[in-house]
């Protein structure tokens, strides 16, 4: 799994839009699809303990990611069905094409641990993994472990390199950005949201969600590599021991489900990323048709 | 009979630049520093209202001691952008 760089990804979609979205697509459409995968699967993959008995998956990994369980909400096809969903409901494409680039998002960035994500289901469950770094959510270890596994790997490189795509891409968090492309996107929400906040605590709320991902990248690294004492084979170490060869870290078990070949597995990504691009690209002009004769019967039944 | 009228005060203008580039300073230092050793606070909830509170928050609470309004004017200006939804 990722961590930081979901949050990042959010900018860095929203700095990377078609150039004819630009100023159209919902912000927050974004972040709710980029955030849903985890929002659906994640709470059970830690668990709770409570009076020593612990609540939670048996497996997190097939939880997570796997079929049977919650694997299908890291897949492109529930994606498009919530994108659908959305688009039937709301007739905006704003927050339809919004939802889906953020939701693609995730669930492309997840092909990097060793557990990956069923791809291409529902026509094979199998999962699609580049096994970049170890997948760590185990029932003993909880989230603790993993976000020691996963800031001592190549996933601490790879927040690092979400983090750079967004700062190369600095004025997405500027308030002229925001004033200019993000609230156009979304106006009645940012206004709706104006009613208690002025614009700089709007801006703030723009800019949260990148400051949740930079702030806790640095503290669950400061935690991993300075604060944490973990015995390791017998072996007190004075922060977890930094591995950032693929497949790493070498002291956490490298859990994997039923897969493809690693090397089919980044041109497939990338193929999908760029056919969700052109899907969106494609279908944004039809779109504005669909989303005016709604809004022409919306204001005729008023 | 004297007529009264309640007199609002005016929003206050915004914080200088500086007090801005403070403010989200000292958000990320005291979320960091805090969430190393509590680790609870590492969540997305609490990591966004964090910032929200520090930068929009801390003024609003002292505009409230002051008696000032804390929410914004209604009106044009309330409006962050003036652009009709597309």
């Amino acid at each position: 799994m990722s961590w930081a760089a979901h949050q990042f990804e959010v900018y860095a979609v929203e700095a990377h839009l078609p150039k004819k979205m630009v100023g159209q697509v919902s912000w927050f459409a974004i972040f709710f699809g980029d955030f849903t995968p985890d929002f659906l699967a994640k709470f059970w993959v830690y668990g709770v303990t409570i009076n020593g008995h612990h609540f939670g998956a048996s497996k997190p990994d097939q939880w997570h990611r796997g079929w049977p369980g919650m694997g299908i909400s890291h897949t492109l096809f529930f994606g498009i069905l919530v994108t659908i969903g959305i688009w039937a409901w709301k007739r905006n494409r704003a927050w339809t094409i919004g939802y889906l680039l953020g939701f693609a998002a995730h669930v492309l960035t997840d092909v990097n641990d060793s557990v990956g994500t069923m791809l291409m289901f529902p026509f094979t469950t199998l999962s699609w993994s580049l096994h970049t770094w170890a997948y760590a959510a185990t029932v003993s270890g909880g989230k603790y472990l993993d976000a020691a596994s996963y800031y001592s790997s190549l996933g601490f490189v790879m927040d690092l390199f979400w983090l750079v795509v967004v700062l190369v891409s600095w004025r997405c968090l500027t308030r002229e950005f925001w004033r200019t492309n993000v609230v156009p996107g979304d106006p009645y929400v940012w206004s709706w949201l104006g009613q208690w906040f002025d614009d700089r605590g709007l801006l703030a709320i723009y800019r949260s969600v990148f400051f949740y991902g930079v702030c806790r990248m640095i503290a669950w690294s400061a935690w991993a590599h300075i604060v944490a004492r973990p015995v390791i084979n017998g072996v007190v170490h004075h922060g977890y021991p930094y591995d950032l060869s693929w497949n790493g870290p070498w002291w956490v078990k490298h859990v994997t489900l039923p897969h493809v070949t690693p090397l089919i597995v980044l041109p497939a990504a990338l193929m999908l990323l760029g056919f969700v691009y052109l899907v969106a690209n494609t279908i944004w002009d039809r779109m504005a048709v669909g989303q005016s004769s709604a809004n022409a019967s919306r204001k005729l039944r008023r | 009979m004297t007529e009264t009228r309640r007199t609002r005060r005016p929003y206050p203008p915004p914080p200088p630049k500086w007090v801005d580039v403070l403010l989200y300073a000292g958000a990320a230092v005291s979320y960091i520093g805090f969430s190393v050793y509590f680790k609870w606070l590492l969540d997305w909830i609490v990591g966004p209202v964090w910032l929200v509170a520090w930068v929009w928050g801390i003024p609003a609470l002292i505009r409230l001691v002051r008696h000032q309004p804390v929410r914004p004017p209604r009106g044009p200006r309330s409006a962050p952008a003036s652009e009709e939804p597309r």
